[in-house]
């Protein structure tokens, strides 16, 4: 029985560890920030067990800037972004979508998955240079049973400071959830049913209603 | 039956050879914007598009909640229902709509390409939310004073975010009853409503548990 924050960083380069992950064969594709074989992963694909509820409450990225063209020839940083020459872009364009089960969950207007939130509008991490535009609300609610991911798609190869493999820092992604278990999860389902809003305050506003029925 | 958040970023980057592209590519370079011209940004022909006009479907109801594009060449944003721009000026004539020095995008940006001078804050926060209704057609317009490319030797690359939550299926019927009772549409507004029916549908339960006891009379 409990109610847990949890929190979730990945590192593309696995926070600089010896194993090396290239960049030339990362971009443009969605990885897992799980269990995607790049980076720091876990040994299973995250899913909830039938005592379990997740609420994710945040999601983020590393920013990217946009500048100008004329960087064509000089490989610098901008506020601390890799600035890819030719592009006009500093950092690496990146974006994290949350999919459930095979559902991905951001669409385009023409309800198209697409690559999901981008770094500049929901940052990590965040700085006086680059602030949330972004929040994720409602929260995103991963029901008993189900298996959920959290995917990073980046553009700019270029807009990395590792020349051919991530380096520490290059490419992080954040995930904020809140791990309702045992009893707690059902509470949870049952203020899903009631179509309440499931966070700590209202599961205990719940508990108290069924002492107070119970009393 | 859902509520989501939802986000759309635009920026002027395609493929070489192409004002526009569908997709983002990992070769995108920065395409010449004219100065002065309102860019949809979801099939202005322009940067990454999507493939038909951003419209709702007789079960969606949008709530536009936030836009922004960069602080830069003179931007602004304006957002366009059926044929309507939302902003106008106090005369109700055409304007360009919110600028980028007051709704930045990404927050925190300088005003001035490469350099490090100031960071950008917004000064503007789009309440209330903007409403597309169901079966309603919406545009989010981008137009730049000065115009990127114009120099031969460079181009400028611009961005344009838009954040709106996406009601469909029985929470789009929920979002347009609560328009009809004036109560502002948000997902906690909803599920207020939601409750609502269902502590209805409890007492009268209740209500008629009670009259069958009582052999048929209240």
């Amino acid at each position: 029985m409990s109610m847990r924050s949890q929190v979730y960083e990945w590192d593309a380069s696995n926070y600089g560890s010896a194993t090396t992950y290239a960049v030339a064969s990362n971009i443009g594709t969605k990885i897992s920030i799980f269990v995607g074989g790049v980076g720091n992963n876990i040994t299973k694909p995250a899913e909830t067990s039938a005592t379990e509820f997740v609420v994710i409450e945040d999601i983020a990225v590393t920013p990217s800037d946009f500048l100008q063209s004329v960087y064509a020839t000089t490989s610098a940083t901008y506020r601390g972004l890799t600035i890819g020459p030719g592009t006009g872009v500093a950092g690496p364009r990146a974006y994290v979508q949350v999919r459930i089960n095979t559902t991905d969950y951001f669409l385009d207007p023409d309800n198209v998955p697409n690559d999901g939130i981008p770094g500049s509008g929901s940052p990590y991490p965040r700085s006086v240079n680059y602030q949330p535009s972004f929040n994720l609300y409602p929260d995103v609610y991963v029901l008993p049973g189900q298996v959920w991911d959290v995917l990073v798609t980046m553009y700019n190869d270029t807009g990395v400071s590792g020349a051919s493999n991530f380096a520490d820092g290059d490419l992080r992604a954040f995930v904020k959830y809140t791990l309702y278990d045992g009893p707690d999860a059902l509470i949870a389902n049952k203020l899903l049913e009631m179509g309440i809003s499931i966070n700590p305050g209202n599961v205990d506003w719940y508990k108290r209603s069924l002492l107070q029925a119970g009393a | 039956m859902s509520m989501r958040s939802q986000v759309y970023e635009w920026a002027n980057l395609a493929p070489s050879g192409s004002n526009s592209t569908l997709r983002r590519n990992t070769n995108d370079i920065p395409v010449s914007v004219p100065a002065n011209r309102e860019v949809d940004l979801f099939i202005g022909g322009y940067g990454n598009n999507i493939t038909k006009p951003a419209e709702t479907t007789a079960t969606q109801f949008i709530v536009i909640e936030d836009i922004a594009c960069s602080p830069t060449v003179n931007g602004a944003v304006q957002t366009r229902i059926n044929t309507t721009d939302y902003f106008q000026n106090p005369d109700v004539t055409d304007m360009l709509g919110i600028p980028g020095l007051a709704s930045p995008y990404p927050r925190g940006a300088s005003s001035d390409y490469g350099t490090t001078d100031n960071n950008i804050l917004k000064a503007f926060d789009l309440y209330p939310d903007v409403y597309v209704l169901p079966g309603q057609t919406f545009q989010i317009l981008y137009t730049t004073r000065d115009g990127c490319g114009t120099s031969s030797s460079t181009t400028e690359v611009v961005a344009a975010f838009c954040k709106y939550t996406l009601y469909d299926g029985p929470d789009a019927l929920i979002a347009n009853k609560l328009l009809e009772l004036g109560v502002t549409i948000n997902p906690n507004n909803v599920d207020w409503y939601k409750r609502s029916l269902i502590e209805q549908q409890q007492a009268s339960r209740v209500a008629a548990a009670t009259a069958a006891a009582n052999g048929g009379t209240a």
